[in-house]
């Protein structure tokens, strides 16, 4: 996926500054904190999970969302949404 | 921070909640505490442990655990073994199976969302949060008699048997349970009693000597030097362990005298100040027991001390209870509770034995709750409630 693609959307940008700030949240909690909707925050997670940027982890019903540590770009993203709050 | 002349150096010492870094008498027990989990350091992951805390109150079951956790996670901190230690008192939790792994998980993860599964979900899941962290766990079940009394036998043995389905994946889950009244264990089924009742710590109450070894531990930690004599120790072991050892009465004892002492600028505790204090503190209803209470069971409260105050009858009624509580709440500007929840506030208390209830006796018309105050006066109960209140509110 190109980097256009990525950062096209405001909605993926709000959802990895949250992941940024907080580290790991649930979809219902991501939408609520990003101010769209469920189904909306899904399909965004959806593309930022198949570009390599975000992952998940299930229990149960739940799923829990994260930056994926393995992700040198992941990595990148995440300090730039940090150094960029903190400015 | 202080007066100038406080007796204190560092009251915090004297908290419900400090965990010292000695416990006198204890020795023993933790060494069998160690000895039980001994495995969680050398091959974690290989088997877990069930194990029983009971004794009476104040004989030191709550922070035998806690100084325990803290031992043990700092020692598999050490060796890189992912322990954690949870305790978690059910009576908090209003004895509820969910509230309890909720807590838990939360220590994992502080945003899981907080609804939308069943407690036997939650379970699963928190053996799914542990397997993904690769972790292991210690959990402490502090006031086990709540969970019994409001979910019986169940939880404890859904808890104790979810590891035996897992028969090749690393164990993850121990359990310490703290019980204060072993006959509880009666009401578990036979399976899960077998299990808890294997490996049983039991405190005995604590002795005169042993009381005056503890005070003594806290005095030098929590007073200037000087500011409490041998004797004012030797005062304050021998009205606790006329309270059958109760070593948390004891300490708060301690701390009141200091307090009263402070008041009266006084340079040391008096033994006038230990009286004073001994009058304050019931060991029946401790400030932590109180301000373990929801508000509308310390407002309910503070309705039937009142109603005690005005009236000479040994025993109120559920009605002239309800009644009080009507006004207190007007006075607090709550919104009353219905009569069925407050039936239940009546169980909950009576089941603290703050106060006694009965049904009514035959010859009066009609069938209602006799409610009596057992030991403690009902102005200082009411004392007792509304500083828990105002500290609440301010």
């Amino acid at each position: 996926m190109s980097i256009e693609d990525v950062f096209s959307s405001r909605g993926r940008v709000k959802i990895l500054r949250i992941l940024a700030e907080i580290g790991e949240l649930n979809i219902s909690e991501i939408a609520r904190r990003t101010g769209l909707n469920y189904a909306t925050t899904n399909q965004h997670l959806a593309v930022l999970e198949n570009s390599g940027l975000v992952r998940h982890k299930k229990f149960g019903r739940i799923r829990i969302f994260c930056f994926n540590e393995e992700s040198p770009r992941a990595e990148i993203i995440k300090r730039l949404i940090e150094v960029w709050t903190n400015k | 921070m202080y007066p100038y002349f406080s007796v204190f150096k560092d009251e915090s010492k004297l908290d419900i909640n400090y965990v010292p870094s000695r416990l006198p008498h204890r020795e023993l027990q933790l060494n069998l505490l160690n000895q039980f989990f001994r495995f969680a350091i050398e091959s974690p992951g290989k088997m877990t442990q069930r194990v029983l805390i009971s004794g009476k109150i104040g004989t030191g079951k709550t922070v035998l655990s806690q100084h325990f956790g803290l031992n043990i996670t700092k020692e598999a901190r050490e060796r890189g073994i992912n322990l954690h230690y949870v305790h978690v008192n059910c009576r908090e939790c209003k004895g509820s199976l969910f509230m309890i792994l909720q807590r838990t998980i939360l220590t994992f993860y502080p945003h899981f969302p907080r609804r939308g599964y069943s407690a036997e979900e939650l379970l699963q899941m928190l053996v799914q949060v542990l397997d993904e962290l690769n972790a292991y766990l210690i959990l402490v079940i502090d006031e086990l008699e709540a969970l019994i009394r409001s979910e019986g036998s169940d939880p404890l043995y859904n808890l104790t048997r979810i590891q035996e389905d897992r028969i090749k994946a690393p164990q993850r889950l121990s359990l310490i349970c703290v019980l204060r009244e072993p006959e509880y264990l009666e009401m578990l089924d036979p399976s899960t009693r077998s299990t808890l009742q294997r490996n049983i710590i039991l405190l005995e109450q604590y002795s005169k000597p042993q009381l005056q070894a503890i005070l003594n531990d806290r005095v030098s930690l929590a007073f200037r030097p000087g500011a409490v004599s041998a004797q004012i120790l030797d005062l304050i072991a021998e009205l606790a362990s006329s309270e059958e050892g109760d070593a948390r009465y004891a300490i708060e004892l301690l701390w009141r005298a200091g307090k009263y002492a402070d008041a009266s600028a006084s340079p040391e505790v008096l033994p006038e100040n230990v009286r004073k204090a001994a009058v304050s503190v019931y060991p029946v209803v401790g400030k932590d027991m109180i301000s373990s209470l929801d508000l509308h069971e310390k407002l309910f409260l503070l309705g039937i001390a009142r109603r005690f105050k005005q009236t000479e009858a040994a025993y109120i009624s559920m009605g002239e209870a309800e009644d009080a509580y009507v006004i207190v709440c007007e006075e607090h500007g709550e919104k009353r509770r219905g009569h069925t929840q407050l039936w239940k506030y009546l169980k909950d208390l009576s089941a603290l034995g703050i106060i006694k209830t009965e049904p009514s006796r035959v010859g009066q018309r009609g069938k209602t709750t006799r409610i009596s105050l057992l030991k403690v006066p009902a102005s200082d109960l009411e004392q007792e409630v509304s500083k828990v209140l105002y500290l609440k509110r301010t």
